[in-house]
This record gives structure tokens, C-alpha cells and sequence, in this order.
């Protein structure tokens, strides 16, 4: 017998990790895919209501409704909306307190280093301040205002951020968002018990929440980090376990909410920082990338080459990335901090601290970021963790896995750097498009599950099907973090691309998967596809674009998903949204929605059944365009 | 070892297959009047055209072959000799034995009244041929006359509905199926078989029939003088066990063949089973009789134990019913009646235990009723609605998964 | 021969085996998302019923030894299988008379619901394989296949 926890985890489209992960002495959620593996069928079909005390109630043929008489229709709707609703908040919690830092940054004249963005932000807004801190400062406010503004009152800034025919459309359907927080609120009254039961009405305010949810908690919250974190550049980076050096002390960093970290990371090169790490028996200290802020620290990594390590993995590799023993630490701030890796950081004695009270730890410390207190905060942090280094190094057996990932990952694409990149101008890849050199253009996004064929293994078998039928594709989220660890964002993966994107990413020196970093950044991607539409004149659901959400895995991914079929695009999913036991749901998602905003939802688990579909429908709309 | 069977219905069928598991060796023939073997409960899906002849036998692929038994189709006994251990055929043949099984069933019964029994257009539904018969008659036919309407009448309308016939029930009691139903569960079916075009004469008898020219009886005369014009006449007015070929053979009977828990008749190796015995003229029971005599053939011990037949099931019109046990109503019952749009349900519940039910329109998991009736358990402790008693109420599992009543 | 043994103190009352009963049998071709939860077409075979005490009882059909339901099959519909053991149904020589709901005395058949013309029974899943679905789909891992 050897020391593995167990012998049945869950396929990886990652192989090596799934080795990995497989010999690890501690159970990890790869392991408990097994053992969850039987699944409700009244829940996977969202038939399943507990609102009340009359339930749990579920949709059989012989009780096609629940007590209270709601039925398949009502109850998928209103557990939809609910999560939805939930998913809506958690992005608009982290673009309230982006839009906060923004505003005490400016106000404490802290510094601006996106300057850019800034002042592309003022000039949509309309804001003339001369002075760059009141212009973040009126920025932020502006961003705070509507976020704050009741259901009853539109928000000002949609209009001004979303692309004309499609603000058209939206105020055509009623659509349009009061304020953000408010709007959440609104979908969570709507979804309680024996209120509303009409699951068209309940699925618009799903549109409406995604709306609300796509320009502010997507859209503004990326270019706000601009603001204060520094605008993406593009760049070569080691990606994978690889990154962790056990001669610094490592901090893990989870969540979505980079700009909590600006203090911290500038902190942690100080030189009087540096010395107590010496002093501990450490080169000094590292933040090692999981989750989307690590995606997003990537994104900046231009900027902060000293501290960053390097991004090691997604959600789902989180447990493994404590499993090495490299780690020391653990800051959260959001999801996806998966409870899974408490008991492995009590076993491998890694410091848990929580920054922000939504997403306390069970073991962790809380210690609130807090702008005023910030230096004491941090310090205090910093200790913890040196503490945690001296107490844990030694005793800890490594298990670090230096061959993992790899170091030419492209990374720091933004809408602004990609266009720089191409010349200040979209023509070229207009060009190459309507050429057929890229037939088109699919976003694939999203988390990372283990349930759609196991750890990114949809998602990486789906990018390789699009890129061998030359169509480009883009990525934000965990999905990004998947794969970019199997290789597919360096140039050498042209090699995977059909014989034309081949050749433009050959041309080029990039790779056919271009990686814009977090969730977040699927706000980037949508103004990228804007950008193509209005240089094309034409409106986003008449683009060769598609989107996948190949492995959603949480209800904010829903969220964005509504955003996507706002937008009037068409979003696959690998897994069903807990909707199929609504024939009403499924109708209007997957086919009426072609009519109300262009878009629709394509459901299938299978990476080349799904690459057909997507591909047909690119094909369609390259006919739409004559092209 | 000679085995001679008499009869080809579900009695003579289980006793050839129960023997033939019981002695591999062992010659067996088998005797019928039948030229098919066909389920009786059938017949009225070939009157109506649904099934053909094949599609009556209830018997397994290649049955004669696979149990190697003889069969003799097509010819009647007419004389038993127990003495000499010989049958007498209508063939003018003789067939010895050594062990004999009277399984011949039973005939319809024509009522005397007027002149019924001779009329060339009046038919009984026991039989195929009575179906064969009818089918047949049918083709020339407008209007036909059931006389009787339990189930084998109704059987034999329900049948005839589907060649578009227009059909008149003439019955002596106050309801349809009065053997089987109350008054509210014999409505369902009423009002479904005069939507469908029948019409119904109830509290009446036929009292005159008189053949015409053609040797048919074209109008019966009601008890009270009404006419009810006829092409064609079904009367379903009960069976009589075919004891004919018994004259002579010293044989106890009386309405069937007197026999024992082993189905022994009072002849030595003579054993009768299924509707000869007049024991019950249901199915199972029939099939069950016919595996105790065989196996009381091959001389092992057996005996028909489970002889409750007070249970039917009625499917017309898509409306299924189960009823088992008593259904009228009789002093000092505690009767209880669940009722909705699909379905009524009553149960006669007698000193906390189930005397009888009636569920109609939703039959679903209703075997449970007739163990608790035919055993007589005391269901007064579950604390439970007694419609919702199910099986989960006595609910054990045995050796190797099977399961047991257990009740508390 | 196999039967399905259920440990029934483990049942929790989920019902998943009723819907991946509905599934092995339903008859247009799809997954378990789509399996359509209100149309009456799709009817489990098992039943997880509740006694007195409210505890689960799980009635599975016990393809019995002596099946009371084949002694009482006037069609040939019902048979049990010399090999397996198993009692089989034949839909299309099914005489609708529902003799056999009548004579199980566990009640687990029934006449299907929408035709009242045929009879919802266990089939132990032979046509994917002779490997019940109800035994996999349960959390518990209360219900497996034992050889009896």
C-alpha cells in the first residue's frame, strides 16, 4: 500500500496534475467527484423547491406541481432567477468596493497607474475634472452612484457604456437596470415564496440582472483595476506549480478583488518587509496566482515582476498548489476560495487570513482590509504569515512539482493591448476574418467544474476542436487558468490551430488562445466584440462570435451568462443550469431568445458535437455578412 | 406413466406443464374439444377483430413440443370407464391411463325460455367456436340482444361494439355487473357503454322468444311485454360445468365434480380441475388447481389451499376495476369511501378487519387487498387512512430479498 | 438468480431510483436532464413508500420465486424466465385484465397510467444491459444486485 488518500480522483485535461493530484496523501474535491457521483434528478433538473415548509417539493408525473401549486415551470424560473440574482450581487459587491478603493486611492492622492483608462473612463462618463485624483474620484463616484440608485431609476452610465442598437434593444424589451444593488434585491423579493410565478417575467429580470451584472460588475470593474493596478501589457510568463519557489515565503492569493491587494503587494518589496523574511530564512516574500486575481495579478504581471510569481493554477488547482508545501499562506478575499482547502492547510499548518467578511474561512483569520488602517492591517498580515514561516518550513514536507506548467505562456491581453498590438486598429483582424484566415471568434470563459468529462477537460478539448477549425479563440476566467497549464496559450500551440489560424498566429508569434485574464475580464472580451461591431457597423449578434461557458461552474458564471445573452450572443454550456425540468425555461433560453435579443443558450456536454454547433452558427452569421 | 387430460384450457395446460417438470419420463396426452388453445378472457378481442386465433393462446411458443405432450384436438370424450381405465372418444378410439385429469370446463347455459335453446341465431360465449360462431352471425346481423350483463356479457358487447353493432342488454337486476359492482361503480360502466351506443333494459327477464321461418329468433318479449327486435341473441347467463361425459362413470358430482384439497376425485386416479369443479370460475384459481393435480398425479402432496375467489378485475372503456371480497353492504359495517374525478374507492371494513373492496379508475399496487382480505388481518393499529395502506404497513424482508407480510 | 436487495433502513426517501427508473424506461431517447418529470408516459417501477411511522419502504418487484403475478397471467404476458429467474413482460400479448395487479400481494404493479392498457413492471433493466439502473442512481448505496 502506498500513502495516496485515494486511488479514484477525477480525469484532468492536465494530465500531470491529475498524477498529481492522484498520488497526494490529503484528499482534495478531485478525489470526491467519485463519491458524489450519484446526482438528484429532481435537483440537476431544478424541479426540487424549498421555499417553504411545505417542501422539499419535486415534479413527478404523478405531482406535476408543488404543494403550494407551483409547478416545473415556476419552480426552475424562480430557483434560476435566485441564482442569478446571487451571482449578480457577488460581482456587484466586488465592483462597489473596486469603485470604493478607486475613490480613497484619488482621495489620498494615491497613485494612478492607469492613466489611460482613466481618462477613457472621464471622456465616456462626460467628466471634465483637470485634475487626475478628482477624475478618479468623480469616476468612482459616478460608478457608485448607480450602483446605489433604487430599482425605480435607471442607471446612467448603461447607456453611456453599452453599444447603441443593443441600449435600443434592451430599452425595447424594458430591460434596462435600476441601481445594480437594488436590482439584486428586486430578483431576490421576485424568486421568494408564493410571489411571482411567471417564469417569463422572472427570466427578463434574469436579462436585466445580467445587464446590471456585465457593464458594472464586468465592463467597469476590470477597467477601474486599470485605474489603480496598471493597465495590462502583453508578455511571455511562467505559468503552473512550476512558479512556486520555496525560497520565499508564498502567499497564495484567492478571490476577485485585486485591488484590495494594491497595498499588500507594494508593502511586500519594501525593504524593511524584505528583511524580516530574511531574518526568517527567506529570499523575501512572493505571491503565487490561484483563482481569478491571480489571473488578473498576471494580467498586470508588467507591473509587479518582483512580487508575482507567476499564476499556478484555477480553482480546482488550488488544493494542490497548498499540497506542494511551498505555501505559506493563504489571502482571500472572494471566491473561489473552496472550503476544500482548510483541511489541507491545518494539516500543512498554511496561515488562512480573510480580507473581506463575504468570504470567511471557517479556520481563517478575519482581518478586514480596511483603506484608513491599511499600513497597520498589512503589517499585522505580514507578520501572521512570517510566523506561519517559521513555524511551518521544516516541519512541512515539500512536494513541489517543478516541471508542472510552463514558462511562455502569452499573457496581459486587454482590449487596449491587443489593439496596440495590432496596430492601434481592429482592421487587421477584420481583415483576417473576413478573409476567412479566422472564421471567427469564440469566447471561451467561465469557471473550471470537475463534473463536464472532470477538471477542465471539456473546456481544453473544446478549444481544441475551435482552433482546429481556425477559429480564434479567447478566454477569461478559470477556464483561462486550465489552459494556459496545458500549453495552449504559448505560440508553439499554433501547431493545434487549422492550417489558416496556423499561419496568422505563426505570423504573428501568438498563440490560437488568447488569455484576458479573469472572469472579470469577459467585460474586456465584450468590449472587444463591440469594438468589431462598430467598426463593421453592424450590431454584436450579427458577429461571428461565440461564447462558451463550457465549465460554469457558480452562480455568478449564470450571471455573466445572462450578460452574454443580453449582449444577444450565443453561449454553450457544458452543463444545464438546473432548468431542464421547465419546458418553458428551455424554450425560451435555447429558442425564443433568438427573437427577444439575438441570442441563445446552446446546451451540450460534448467538446466536438458542441465545436459543430458553434461552428455552424459562426458559419451562419459569416453568411449574414456576406463574408 | 400415462397421463390423459381432458380439456385444453388453463387447468389441463398447468397440470401438463406441472407433470411434465415432475416426471421427464412420463407419456402425456392431452384431449380437447378446443382445435386452439385460447384464454377465455380473450374472447371478446376476436369478436371485436383486435386478435386472431393465435393471439388468444396464453401458452408458451412451441408448448406441445418443448413438454412433450400429445394432444388430441377436436374430439370429445363421451364415456369414462374408471374401472377399465378407459376413455371413450367421439372418434369411436378408446384411450387407456393411468392417471386422469377432467379439466374439460364448462358449457354456457341457455336458460329454458321460449324457444332459445333452438334458435339457429343464439349463442352462448364460452368457447372460440361460441366467438367463431358469433363473429360469423355478426356479419348478417343489425341488431344483437345480450341477454345478461356481467362480464361475459358485456365482454361479448363491448367486442361487438368495435364490428358497429347496435346492441341491447336486457338484465334481471337493478344494475350492470351485479355480481361484481354497486350501483355507483356499475353507472361508470353504463354510462360508457350507452355513450358508446349500447342500450341498457335493467329489472327485466326475456319471457317470450319464438323462432321465425328462418329458424332465428328475430324479437324477445320482455316480462313486461316489451319487444326488443334481434338479429342476433348472446346469452350470458352463467356456465354450467360439462359433466356429460361423466354418465355412467360413477363419478361424484354435483354442480362440478366433487374433489379434495388434491383435486382426487371419488374415482381412484381420476383428479378434475379448473371450472369442472365449480370451485370458482376465475382464472388463477383455475391454473392453480390444475398445478395441484399435477403434481397429486406424480404423486406428491399438494393441495389447493389458496381457494379465494372472490376477486375480478373489469377493464372497459380504459376504466379498470379490481374488486375482491364482499360488496354488499350488510349491517354493522364500517364502510369507507374515498372518491374523486379518477377514481372511487370503497373499502367494508368489519371488527378492524378488510371484508371488501371496490377501487375503481386507480388499481395501482391493489394486490395488497386481497392478502389482507383472505387472510383476515386486524388493520385497526396502523395509523393510517385505510386508503393509504400499502404494503410499506407490514413491510419484511426474508431470506435471500424476499418479501414478507409482517404485521404488527 | 439476481435480485435487486435493498437495505431499506438506509432509504432516505431521495426517490432518485424512481427517476432513473423513469429514465431506463422512458421511451423517447434523451438524458436524465431532459427526461420530462410531469408527463404521466414515464411511470417508475419501484416505489418508495411510507409506513405508519413515516419510515421509507422501498417496494421493488422481487421477481418472486413463485410470481403470483405469472400464475395469474391469462395472456402468456407474464413469464418467468426459465435462465435468469427473471419475470418478464410481454406488452403486445398483455390482455389488459390487470389480473396479475390484482394478485401480487406487494402491490408493486399497476396499470400504466395513461392507457390503462398495459402493466408497469420491473424488468431488471435487460434491455441496457440487465444492470438496474435503480442500483446505481442511489446516493445511500442502499439497493444492489445480490445472487440469490
Amino acid at each position: 500500500m502506498n500513502q495516496c488518500y485515494g486511488c479514484s480522483t477525477c480525469k484532468s485535461a492536465d494530465k500531470p496534475l491529475e498524477q498529481f493530484i492522484a498520488g497526494l496523501p490529503m484528499e482534495t474535491s478531485h478525489h470526491r467527484v467519485d463519491s458524489q457521483s450519484t446526482k438528484c434528478a429532481f435537483g440537476l433538473q431544478g424541479v426540487c423547491c424549498r421555499l417553504c415548509s411545505n417542501g422539499p417539493c419535486r415534479i413527478t408525473p404523478e405531482s406535476p406541481r408543488g404543494i403550494c401549486g407551483a409547478n416545473a415551470d415556476t419552480i426552475v424560473t424562480r430557483n434560476l432567477l435566485r441564482a442569478v440574482a446571487s451571482g449578480s450581487g457577488c460581482y456587484i459587491h466586488v465592483v462597489e468596493n473596486t469603485a470604493l478603493n478607486v475613490k480613497n486611492t484619488a482621495r489620498t492622492k494615491g497613485e494612478i497607474k492607469g492613466v489611460n483608462t482613466l481618462n477613457r473612463l472621464a471622456s465616456v462618463f462626460g467628466i471634465e475634472e483637470e485634475d487626475i485624483h478628482r477624475r478618479a474620484e468623480a469616476v468612482a463616484d459616478a460608478v457608485l452612484k448607480d450602483l446605489y440608485l433604487p430599482e425605480y431609476e435607471k442607471m446612467a452610465l448603461t447607456e453611456k457604456m453599452a453599444y447603441k442598437p443593443r441600449y435600443d434593444r434592451w430599452k425595447e424589451l424594458g430591460i434596462l437596470p435600476g441601481g445594480a444593488k437594488s436590482q439584486v434585491f428586486h430578483g431576490v423579493v421576485k424568486c421568494s415564496t408564493n410571489l411571482n410565478s411567471d417564469p417569463v417575467n422572472m427570466l427578463l429580470d434574469c436579462l436585466k440582472l445580467g445587464i446590471s451584472t456585465g457593464i458594472y460588475g464586468l465592463v467597469l470593474t476590470n477597467l477601474l483595476n486599470d485605474v489603480v493596478l496598471g493597465e495590462p501589457e502583453i508578455r511571455l510568463a511562467p505559468v503552473g506549480l512550476r512558479v512556486i519557489d520555496p525560497d520565499y515565503i508564498n502567499i497564495m492569493i484567492t478571490g476577485h478583488q485585486h485591488s484590495m491587494f494594491t497595498f499588500l503587494q507594494n508593502r511586500l518589496t519594501d525593504e524593511d518587509v524584505k528583511a524580516k523574511a530574511r531574518e526568517a530564512g527567506a529570499k523575501g516574500f512572493k505571491l503565487v496566482g490561484c483563482t481569478c486575481v491571480g489571473q488578473d495579478l498576471q494580467l498586470r504581471g508588467a507591473h509587479y515582476t518582483e512580487i508575482f510569481d507567476g499564476h499556478a493554477g484555477n480553482n480546482y488547482t488550488s488544493e494542490a498548489i497548498l499540497a506542494t508545501g511551498g505555501i505559506d499562506a493563504v489571502i482571500s478575499e472572494f471566491n473561489c476560495t473552496l472550503p476544500g482547502i482548510e483541511p489541507i492547510c491545518d494539516q500543512l499548518k498554511i496561515k488562512q487570513i480573510c480580507i473581506d467578511n463575504v468570504a470567511k474561512k471557517a479556520n481563517a483569520q478575519l482581518k478586514e482590509f480596511d483603506f484608513q488602517n491599511r499600513p497597520a492591517v498589512t503589517d499585522q498580515i505580514i507578520d501572521e504569515i512570517v510566523e506561519a514561516y517559521r513555524e511551518r518550513r521544516g516541519s512541512v514536507p515539500m512536494n513541489l512539482m517543478k516541471d508542472h506548467g510552463n514558462d511562455n505562456t502569452l499573457t496581459g491581453i486587454s482590449e487596449a493591448s491587443l489593439k496596440k498590438f495590432l496596430g492601434g486598429s481592429w482592421q487587421p483582424l477584420i481583415d483576417l476574418i473576413v478573409a476567412g484566415d479566422i472564421k471567427g471568434v469564440a469566447g471561451v470563459v467561465g469557471c473550471s467544474n470537475l463534473t463536464a468529462g472532470g477538471h477542465d477537460v471539456l473546456t481544453v478539448d473544446l478549444v481544441k476542436e475551435l482552433i482546429a477549425r481556425d477559429i480564434i479563440v479567447l478566454t477569461a476566467g478559470c477556464s483561462s487558468g486550465g489552459i494556459e497549464n496545458c500549453g495552449l496559450m504559448t505560440p508553439e500551440a499554433a501547431q493545434y490551430a487549422g492550417p489558416k489560424l496556423r499561419a496568422v498566429c505563426e505570423k504573428l508569434g501568438i498563440p490560437p488562445v488568447l488569455n484576458f485574464g479573469p472572469c472579470l475580464a469577459i467585460g474586456r472580451l465584450e468590449i472587444v466584440a463591440t469594438e468589431l461591431a462598430e467598426a463593421l457597423n453592424v450590431d454584436l449578434p450579427q458577429l461571428p462570435l461565440v461564447l462558451s461557458a463550457a465549465q460554469w461552474l457558480e452562480e455568478q458564471a449564470l450571471a455573466d451568462g445572462c450578460y452574454g445573452l443580453a449582449l444577444g450572443l450565443p453561449l454553450h454550456l457544458g452543463l444545464p443550469p438546473f432548468i431542464t425540468g421547465s419546458k418553458t425555461a428551455v424554450q425560451v433560453l435555447t429558442e425564443d431568445m433568438k427573437t427577444l435579443t439575438g441570442g441563445q443558450v446552446i446546451i451540450n456536454s460534448d467538446a466536438r458535437e458542441s465545436a459543430d454547433i458553434l461552428e455552424r452558427i459562426i458559419l451562419e452569421k459569416r453568411r449574414g455578412l456576406n463574408i | 406413466m400415462k397421463y390423459v387430460i381432458i380439456g385444453a384450457g388453463v387447468a389441463g395446460i398447468e397440470a401438463a406443464k406441472t407433470i411434465r417438470q415432475n416426471d421427464p419420463a412420463g407419456e402425456i396426452l392431452m384431449i380437447s374439444a378446443d382445435t386452439c388453445v385460447h384464454s377465455r378472457c380473450m374472447l371478446h378481442k376476436y369478436i371485436s377483430g383486435e386478435r386472431d386465433e393465435e393471439g388468444l393462446d396464453f401458452t408458451e411458443k412451441d408448448f406441445f413440443r418443448r413438454y412433450q405432450v400429445e394432444w388430441k384436438k377436436g374430439i370429445r370424450v363421451q364415456k369414462i370407464s374408471p374401472d377399465a381405465k378407459e376413455i371413450y372418444l367421439d372418434s369411436g378410439d378408446s384411450v387407456s391411463y393411468d392417471k386422469l385429469l377432467i379439466a374439460a370446463g364448462a358449457d354456457s347455459f341457455i336458460p329454458p325460455v321460449g324457444e332459445l335453446r333452438k334458435a339457429s341465431n343464439v349463442y352462448g360465449l364460452r368457447n372460440l367456436p361460441d366467438a367463431q360462431a358469433i363473429v360469423k352471425e355478426a356479419r348478417q346481423a343489425e341488431q344483437v340482444l345480450v341477454i345478461g350483463s356481467g362480464l361475459v356479457g358485456l365482454d361479448a358487447a363491448y367486442g361487438l361494439l368495435e364490428r358497429g353493432k347496435k346492441l341491447t342488454i336486457v338484465e334481471m337486476a337493478d344494475r350492470i355487473l351485479p355480481m361484481q359492482l354497486d350501483a355507483r361503480a356499475a353507472r361508470a360502466y353504463q354510462e360508457r357503454f350507452e355513450k358508446a351506443g349500447v342500450r341498457f333494459v335493467l329489472e327485466r327477464k326475456a319471457s317470450q322468444a319464438v323462432c321465425e321461418a328462418d329458424g332465428k329468433i328475430h324479437k324477445v318479449i320482455l316480462d313486461n311485454g316489451d319487444e326488443i327486435p334481434c338479429d342476433l341473441i348472446i346469452v350470458a347467463a352463467g356456465v354450467r360445468s360439462a359433466l356429460a361425459c361423466l354418465e355412467g362413470s360413477g363419478i361424484a358430482a354435483e354442480r362440478g365434480i366433487t374433489v379434495d384439497a388434491s383435486m382426487k376425485t371419488s374415482a381412484p386416479d381420476i383428479y378434475a380441475a379448473g371450472d369442472i369443479t365449480a370451485l370458482s370460475g376465475i382464472w388463477p384459481n383455475a391454473a392453480d388447481q390444475g398445478r395441484v393435480a399435477g403434481k397429486s398425479m406424480c404423486g406428491m402432496n399438494a393441495s389447493y389451499t389458496d381457494t379465494y375467489a372472490v376477486k375480478n378485475t373489469i377493464n372497459f372503456f380504459g376504466l379498470v376495476t379490481l374488486c375482491v371480497g364482499r360488496i354488499r353492504e350488510e349491517e354493522g359495517d364500517q364502510v369507507q369511501i374515498r372518491e374523486d374525478r379518477r377514481q372511487y374507492k370503497r373499502i367494508i371494513l368489519r371488527d378492524g378487519k378488510v371484508e371488501g373492496i371496490l377501487f375503481q379508475g386507480n388499481i395501482a399496487g391493489g394486490g395488497i387487498w386481497q392478502y389482507l382480505i383472505k387472510n383476515k388481518l386486524d388493520i385497526s393499529k396502523i395509523k393510517k387512512d385505510v386508503f393509504d395502506i400499502t404494503y410499506a404497513d407490514f413491510y419484511h424482508t426474508g431470506q435471500r430479498g424476499t418479501y414478507q407480510w409482517v404485521s404488527e | 438468480m439476481k435480485r435487486i436487495i435493498v437495505e431499506y433502513e438506509k432509504c432516505d426517501g431521495c426517490k432518485n431510483c424512481s427517476a432513473a427508473c423513469m429514465q431506463a424506461h422512458r421511451e423517447t431517447p434523451g438524458t436524465i436532464y431532459d427526461l420530462d418529470l410531469t408527463d404521466p408516459n414515464n411511470e417508475s417501477r419501484n416505489f418508495i413508500l411510507k409506513d405508519g411511522s413515516g419510515r421509507y419502504r422501498p417496494v421493488f418487484c422481487r421477481h418472486c420465486d413463485e410470481p403470483e403475478c405469472v400464475k395469474s397471467c391469462m395472456s402468456g404476458a407474464l413469464c418467468k424466465d426459465p435462465e435468469s429467474g427473471h419475470v418478464f413482460y410481454d406488452e403486445t400479448r398483455c390482455g389488459s385484465c390487470f389480473m396479475c395487479v390484482m394478485n401480487c400481494p406487494f402491490g408493486v404493479l399497476k396499470p400504466d397510467t395513461v392507457t390503462q392498457s398495459k402493466v408497469i413492471k420491473c424488468d431488471f433493466c435487460v434491455n441496457s444491459g440487465g444492470e438496474p439502473s435503480c442500483v446505481a442512481s442511489c446516493p445511500k448505496k442502499a439497493i444492489h444486485v445480490e445472487e440469490v
